[in-house]
């Protein structure tokens, strides 16, 4: 709605479009405030000086406006008007500004004029198109389903995205590349949950060492190497350890982490052995069930504080330092533990069980992998396979493997499809339970429903426990998902893999960084929802997460080790997720920081009322000479001086350069090159502020903003659509809530659950597709 | 049983003699008939390059016989012969035309479709592209109807262009006005679909590894029919894509047992995404050498990077994303920087007709049975300029096209007429074509 809103307006806007007026009748005199007396005075004292058809400023003529009827016809520019009054932006700097009570005024007769006009149209909870699952969901759903790790987003291409999030079901489409990837990964997932291949018969070897530069050092004791595992089995890995330290060294442990999750931790001496070696050496060893798939390995010290005060020449002396020279994979060995993805499936043994005892794996399987009921005949044209595989000399368990690839490329499996019962699919009606257990699993785990969710759905008993399984919902670690996926692809911070810091400049970008850099955001976010903490605290919030190498960064002391914990934060540099490195990083360019992007940021995804773009005949801002001539502020404020540009600029760069303390890593700062940072900004509405401190209490102290958008986009997640004009109810329902609940942030959550566009759909007319959104679109 | 396992990293495929399995071959019958073709085949490809190019480095001065070559181009001087430089093309449907902001975006959309695209975040809808109406009709005759690369992993999270889609930037193939076909990025991907998993399975498994996936097929097919029967339109046109993608896997299935033909890459197989652009960009034009070789496929679009792109080329000394760098406001010193990104994006493609070149097939270069289109779909990135367009084509398509010329077209000569003049060559000629106004003279006919 609101970023449709702002676009369409744009087009017409830039394009200078006057837009037929729908003569309607004269409205009836009302007693009140009337259009005449509120409005037609404030926009002939403050606005049609420039915005009139031959000037035409920023590409908006007024004339149109004049007519009262506008409010109604032209709804999506009178609301960026009013924005843009209510922002202070303008009338633009120079220009008188108005009395508040003038434009309240304004502002109320508007929206009481749209809430009237609201009270006549009926409810519409919109229409959801079948979502095929994304990569995220496709992986949560087969281990959730079959016990079996598997990685979509490393094989299977790049979901496309719209609004902001890859889970619309409009823009998820299906291309033979992806339908390849569906059959094969249906192979080998299927073929791993039952385990039928047999491992090679003797175990292969792979060694990284630092020696042949194969091993990525970390630290002066921990490191870090890349391997495929082939098989999910046990393996055994070696690490060499070279190296004395010591006569009194205590015992450190030794721990080995898989994709930044600690699997496994053992104390190891490192002071000399009474044994003499020309070279101090030795080796530990851990014995690990490893799934199938690439997977970082990173073994190291835990708390390791000799090294702290090591120096570079010292690091790898024998004599001085013990450290990870090498790590050796050994295996697959067979597992002694039965893998759980046969547990799961193999509900009763299909080599003695017969028949019915496949049917019974084949509907339980299928029952949870179309997430709902199945039918007989479904179940039987499953079982085909099982006879299939016996035709060709194939044993029941391989013959249930087949069964389950079936399934895997099913439609029922890879779409959500939701039905329109009713005899009109115009007619709004409440989604069946089933439906509503999905659009629940999927929002808040990015997967299928559990048994408990599916049970609840078939005797018709979720609605009536609707808040108890949501509570359910967010305390289980599932909900991580959300963390991941919503707040990821909100916060933009997914984008961390892809953007690439200067090495010259930011020497410390790595790998490392970055996935501590998504940690804290992560965690954060997820202490925010499961603790049901208020909303301002995104804004400015006392506490962070932090690991010895993002501390180091943010230059807190006190924090050692590789794993994530709770910190308090005793100093006004940073709070909340304004200061977090990883949304500073995305929002700037790979040299320098730029107050344009990250204002941009903050207006798109923290105040939700993005800028437009600029006009057509508006020269991209001059920001890239930067750092010769003048500082970058001096020269935006040049740039500002254009009075076109200054209407949106004057908003978004004063968030920007409150954020200029922190650079192009989020690292914090107080000089830039030879210019010293001034942070200081005073937004168009006349409230300053003199460092990012200030300005995190002045974003704190409205939250009105902030908590409208946040719902938009979490509805939009939530409902895998874009918003529209009838979304608008839903969005005022919950912010007000919200407001009543104290901000509290999983109000939001079931606030969204509870609302129409969650709990009801309808459908489209069955011919003609979407003559609306064509004429929409000239 | 039902699969092969993979090898592992290390495993060479070359000298081992090895049988390299095709992607839906390996499941495939043995039976090992190469089938000769009578004539070559012809290809056509379109290399896109994002951001705009410095157009002064870029443009020779003159007009006819090429000789000496701008600094931008001056890495083919070997294949000068070979190629045809052409001026004044332009994608009028790339220009704003009452939408307003978003040139990248749209000129991305725009760039093989010849249609304006929809300007939506969402409802996304653009045209079928040229290939892929070349791929329509001539796919047929190959593994792969349609190869589809690039170098650059889509952007996952945000705004893509003012408000357009980032399935505009994404991809540059449209097989429907709503079906954008993703480019295959990693090179370890691009590997298995073109010469299989590596799983060289026994004959029998292979046999009955198809006849699984074809029931599979079958089976899928069947269930998506009854589905479909009452949804609502936009649901049916989901499943329709669902069930199109399957007819292609079935077609690829039938294919691969007709034609036999085991394809040893000659190479390690790739492990991952290479940091290094030249490196990555090798590895891939390597394997589409080998695939338009073994004639898997004579249908190409090349994605080097997403329009509007903001990579950085330390490759070559220049931290500075390119899409900033190419707003450059006239200042000397980033038209410099731009003009390095252009010269090193020709120097990789330089490299990729050399291979091409030295490929022979009869009497003629594969290069010289190619059309490769080289280009991008703005000229001036500062100012976002849709006319004028740098455009290359390299190689003859076996004759067809006088090459080692300069053609300057009429001002706003529609870039479409261009498509319509490679599709007559591929055999699918066509009345019209997004905006075109006609066939290009001059190109296959000097006059």
């Amino acid at each position: 709605m609101r970023v449709q809103a702002l676009s369409l307006s744009a087009v017409a806007l830039a394009a200078g479009i006057i837009l037929a007026q729908d003569p309607k009748k004269p409205e009836a005199k009302p007693a009140g405030p009337s259009f005449e007396s509120t409005v037609t005075p404030v926009l002939a004292k403050s606005c049609v000086a420039c915005h009139n058809d031959r000037m035409a400023s920023g590409g908006l003529n007024l004339g149109p406006f004049q007519a009262p009827s506008s409010i109604m016809t032209q709804r999506e520019d009178w609301e960026r008007i009013l924005q843009k009054i209510r922002t202070g932006e303008m009338p633009p700097k120079g220009m008188p500004r108005l009395p508040a009570e003038h434009t309240d005024a304004l502002a109320k007769f508007i929206h009481e004029k749209w809430e009237i006009a609201d009270k006549s149209i009926p409810p519409d909870p919109g229409r959801v198109t079948a979502r095929r699952l994304n990569r995220n969901e496709y992986s949560n759903t087969v281990r959730d389903l079959l016990g079996v790790d598997f990685r979509a987003e490393k094989d299977f291409p790049t979901d496309d995205s719209g609004y902001g999030f890859d889970n619309i079901g409009d823009v998820l489409t299906i291309s033979p590349v992806l339908m390849e990837k569906y059959i094969s990964a249906a192979e080998r997932i299927a073929a791993r949950a039952i385990g039928a291949d047999p491992l090679p018969k003797k175990p292969l070897s792979a060694e990284y060492s630092r020696k042949d530069n194969t091993l990525r050092r970390i630290d002066f004791s921990s490191a870090e190497a890349t391997h495929r595992i082939d098989w999910d089995a046990e393996y055994v890995i070696r690490i060499g350890l070279p190296g004395q330290r010591g006569e009194d060294a205590a015992p450190v442990p030794l721990a080995i982490w898989m994709d930044g999750k600690k699997l496994d931790e053992k104390p190891v001496e490192v002071k000399p052995s009474k044994l003499v070696y020309f070279n101090p050496h030795s080796d530990e060893e851990f014995r690990l069930y490893l799934p199938e798939g690439d997977h970082t390995f990173r073994v190291g010290f835990v708390n390791d504080e000799f090294v702290k005060n090591l120096s570079e020449k010292d690091a790898y002396n024998s004599k001085k330092n013990k450290y990870v020279g090498s790590i050796l994979f050994e295996g697959p060995f067979p597992s002694k533990v039965e893998k759980p993805s046969r547990k799961k499936i193999l509900v009763c043994d299909p080599k003695t069980g017969g028949d019915v005892c496949a049917s019974k794996i084949i509907s339980n399987l299928a029952h949870k992998a179309y997430r709902r009921p199945v039918t007989k005949k479904e179940v039987d044209s499953l079982l085909r396979f099982v006879a299939l595989a016996k035709t060709e000399g194939l044993n029941a368990e391989q013959g249930i493997q087949l069964a389950i690839q079936a399934m895997l490329v099913s439609p029922h499996f890879l779409f959500r499809i939701e039905r329109d019962t009713t005899a009109d699919p115009l007619k709004v009606h409440p989604i069946t339970e089933l439906e509503l257990a999905s659009r629940l699993s999927y929002f808040l785990w990015s997967s299928m429903p559990d048994d408990e969710l599916l049970a609840l759905a078939e005797t018709k008993k979720l609605r009536v426990n609707l808040d108890a399984q949501v509570k359910r919902m967010l305390n289980d670690p599932r909900s991580a998902a959300f963390a991941d996926n919503f707040a990821g692809q909100w916060l933009e911070t997914r984008n961390l893999d892809s953007v690439k810091p200067d090495p010259q400049k930011f020497p410390e970008w790595g790998p490392e960084l970055r996935e501590a850099m998504k940690a804290e955001t992560r965690m954060f976010f997820e202490a925010m929802l499961r603790e049901d903490r208020s909303l301002p605290e995104f804004l400015d919030a006392k506490y962070t997460f932090l690991n010895d190498r993002l501390a180091k960064h943010y230059g807190i002391e006190g924090v050692t080790g590789p794993e994530f914990r709770r910190v308090e934060l005793t100093t006004p540099q940073r709070g909340g997720l304004l200061s977090h490195a990883s949304i500073l990083t995305v929002s700037s360019y790979p040299t320098r920081t730029s107050p344009v992007i990250r204002g941009k940021y903050v207006l798109q995804n923290i105040l939700g009322t993005p800028p437009p773009p600029p006009p057509p005949d508006v020269p991209a801002l001059d920001e890239e000479s930067v750092g010769n001539a003048g500082s970058l502020r001096q020269q935006l404020e040049k740039h500002r001086s254009n009075a076109v540009c200054a209407s949106c600029h004057s908003r978004m760069d004063v968030l920007g350069f409150g954020l200029e303390n922190y650079d192009g890593t989020g690292k914090w700062r107080t000089v830039d090159g030879k210019f010293t940072i001034d942070s200081s900004g005073t937004m168009p509405n006349g409230k300053s502020f003199t460092n990012p401190a200030e300005m995190r209490a002045l974003l704190k102290s409205d939250l009105e903003d902030f908590s409208r958008c946040l719902t938009e986009k979490m509805l939009t997640y939530s409902l895998g659509r874009g918003l529209e004009r009838y979304d608008r109810k839903t969005v005022d329902s919950i912010t007000k809530k919200l407001a009543a609940s104290d901000y509290r942030f999983q109000t939001m959550v079931y606030e969204i659950v509870r609302s129409l566009p969650f709990q009801q759909r309808r459908g489209e007319a069955l011919k003609t597709e979407n003559k609306t959104k064509e004429v929409a679109q000239r | 049983m039902i699969t092969g396992k993979a090898l592992g990293r290390r495993t060479f495929l070359r000298g081992v003699g090895a049988a390299v399995g095709l992607p839906f071959l390996d499941a495939m019958t043995p039976a090992f008939a190469q089938s000769k073709a009578v004539t070559a085949p012809v290809r056509m490809a379109f290399v896109y390059l994002p951001n705009g190019m410095d157009m002064k480095s870029w443009t020779p001065t003159y007009e006819g016989k090429l000789t000496e070559l701008p600094r931008t181009l001056k890495s083919l001087e070997p294949f000068k012969n070979d190629i045809t430089v052409l001026g004044n093309l332009t994608h009028n449907n790339g220009r704003a035309l009452l939408d307003g902001a978003g040139d990248h975006g749209r000129c991305s959309g725009a760039y093989l479709t010849g249609v304006q695209p929809r300007k939506s975040a969402v409802d996304i809808k653009c045209g079928i592209s040229c290939d892929q109406i070349v791929a329509n009709k001539i796919g047929s005759q190959t593994r792969f109807p349609s190869l589809e690369v690039g170098l650059e992993d889509a952007r996952q999270a945000g705004d893509c262009d003012s408000g357009y889609s980032c399935a505009y930037t994404n991809n540059l193939a449209w097989r429907s006005e709503t079906q954008p076909l993703p480019p295959i990025l990693d090179p370890r991907t691009l590997f298995e679909r073109l010469f299989g998993s590596g799983a060289a399975l026994p004959p029998e498994a292979r046999a009955r590894q198809a006849k699984f996936r074809r029931s599979i097929l079958d089976f899928v097919t069947d269930d998506t029919k009854k589905l479909q029967a009452n949804l609502g339109p936009t649901d049916r046109r989901k499943l329709d894509e669902y069930l199109s993608s399957i007819r292609e896997i079935e077609r690829q299935l039938i294919k691969a047992e007709t034609d036999n033909a085991q394809i040893d890459p000659k190479m390690e197989k790739p492990y991952g995404v290479p940091a290094d652009f030249a490196e990555h960009f090798k590895l891939m034009t390597d394997m589409i050498t080998v695939a338009f070789q073994a004639d898997l496929t004579r249908v190409l679009t090349f994605l080097v990077t997403r329009e509007g792109t903001s990579r950085p080329y330390r490759e070559i000394g220049i931290p500075d994303g390119h899409h900033p760098l190419t707003h450059h406001r006239n200042d000397p010193a980033l038209i410099e920087k731009v003009a390095q990104i252009n010269e090193y994006h020709t120097r990789q493609f330089a490299a990729w007709m050399e291979k091409l070149k030295s490929s022979q097939e009869g009497d003629r270069s594969i290069l010289d049975n190619s059309m490769i289109v080289y280009g991008a779909g703005l000229a001036d990135g500062n100012r976002h300029a849709h006319e004028d367009l740098p455009t290359l084509i390299a190689g003859s398509g076996g004759g067809y096209l006088k090459t080692g010329r300069r053609i300057v077209y009429r001002k706003e000569t529609p870039m479409a007429n261009m498509f319509l003049t490679m599709m007559d060559r591929m055999g699918v000629p066509a009345e019209h074509f997004g905006d075109s106004t006609g066939r290009l003279d001059g190109l296959s006919d000097l006059t």
